[in-house]
């Protein structure tokens, strides 16, 4: 028969009962044979599911990759840079080069700007900065970025502005613009020139559009899965921006 | 554009968490390969969520260092899962290297192990058919089961991780637990003809 205390015995098999509820469980369990079969089957298939889900190991190329990276951040003392010395430097530059080199630069950026929106959308908030008022979020780019972005909120089109957020491409930090369109959310990623000149043309992943664009004067690029008629609108929107 | 300088406090916090994502980056690793199914989409949903915890590092408040890494990470896997649900792709999942077979088990052993054989082998095939059962579990009941049996963190961690509630947590282990411990009954009931 079960054992009306299921759900005490699965806190005590995880160790989660603390030392008066655990003694008192196993003093239950010395007269419930039930309770005893149901942990022996738990261990069982802890056992199995060990041994089954074998840890694995991450690989070589991606622990290189991230070394790398954080390698290219500023060092903490020149002492430490020393210290660490030209065989770092050495590896780092060769495993950067490595991964660079494999993609081409407009690649790289349309890649990580979509890998920016998925994360985003993920995230609990695709904004650091929540508004619905253009004067909360540009006053918040403000110290963030060297140039606060043109903030404009299409609500009345139809485009509420959401918040903003700061995003990475490489090693820049770029204003991110979110907007919403019905279920759709859009990325307006504000490019520098150095970005601009690598943005390319339109591309597609996923479902997704990342398409290359100008926010009033500055070259940006938008994010979405919204159709391509509701794109185009919205980009004229953004074109018009002042 | 140009770059402003990051202050001092933001450069540590990253650093700080770059050497967070380095110390657990198998455990990442594990957990992202149990959710996606292969080793590259998994390669790759790690490296997204390393750029988030390097630059969101600064917004972290308390709690467990891993729960919190392993959060960002699970939820990159499962915006690749989102992505791939709306594409109607499914990527063929990719055998784990523990799914051996009698050759695999013959090729282990010297030849005067054959008894030990016969039971070698049955704990294989045992294994081969939980790791087929965990894989063909919904994700949010196989991260669970990662979290607690691979990683060993607490119904809080876990709850951390998964944002939600310990009580979540708890029915969803039990409920991961019935559906592998029906799907080994089953088949053993298959294989002693009952």
């Amino acid at each position: 028969m079960e054992c009306n205390r299921a759900t005490e015995r699965s806190l005590y098999f995880d160790g989660e009962l603390d030392g008066a509820d655990e003694r008192a469980f196993e003093r239950h369990l010395e007269g419930c044979a039930g309770c005893r079969a149901e942990l022996a089957a738990l261990e069982s298939l802890r056992g199995g599911v060990r041994a089954a889900m074998p840890r694995e190991q991450a690989p070589a190329a991606l622990r290189a990759r991230i070394e790398a990276r954080l390698r290219r951040r500023p060092a903490p003392a020149w002492q430490a840079l020393a210290a660490a010395g030209v065989l770092a430097f050495v590896a780092g530059s060769a495993a950067t080069a490595w991964w660079t080199a494999r993609e081409a630069p407009e690649q790289r950026l349309a890649r990580e700007l979509f890998a920016g929106h998925w994360r985003a959308l993920a995230a609990a908030s695709p904004v650091d900065v929540v508004s619905s008022d253009r004067h909360t979020v540009k006053p918040w780019f403000a110290g963030k970025v060297a140039q606060s972005p043109l903030v404009q909120d299409f609500a009345a089109q139809g485009f509420p502005l959401v918040g903003g957020r700061i995003d990475y491409a490489g090693d820049a930090r770029m204003p991110v613009l979110v907007y919403r369109h019905g279920q759709h959310v859009i990325d307006v990623f504000v490019l520098g020139d150095d970005e601009a000149g690598a943005i390319g043309g339109t591309r597609r992943s996923r479902g997704y559009v990342l398409v290359p664009t100008r926010l009033g004067s500055q070259p940006a690029a938008l994010v979405s899965d919204m159709d391509d008629a509701e794109l185009a609108r919205f980009e004229q929107l953004l074109e018009a921006a002042r | 554009m140009p770059v402003l300088p990051r202050s001092n406090a933001a450069t540590h916090a990253s650093a700080a968490a770059g050497e967070l994502v380095l110390r657990h980056l198998d455990a990442a690793y594990t957990l992202a390969r149990w959710l996606l199914g292969n080793g590259q989409d998994a390669a790759d949903a790690v490296h997204d969520a390393f750029l988030r915890a390097t630059t969101s590092a600064g917004i972290r408040d308390g709690g467990n260092p891993r729960a919190w890494w392993l959060a960002i990470v699970r939820n990159c896997c499962f915006a690749r899962l989102a992505a791939r649900g709306r594409d109607g792709c499914n990527v063929a999942l990719d055998q784990v290297a523990h799914e051996h077979g009698r050759e695999a088990a013959e090729a282990w052993l010297p030849m005067a192990d054959a008894d030990a054989l016969e039971e070698r082998i049955d704990t294989l095939q045992r294994s081969a058919l939980l790791a087929r059962h965990l894989r063909s579990l919904p994700p949010e009941f196989r991260e669970v089961l990662v979290l607690r049996e691979l990683e060993e963190l607490s119904y809080r961690e876990i709850a951390d991780v998964l944002q939600r509630p310990i009580g979540t947590v708890m029915s969803r282990l039990a409920r991961a637990r019935a559906m592998l411990q029906q799907a080994v009954n089953a088949a053993q009931e298959v294989e002693h003809g009952m």
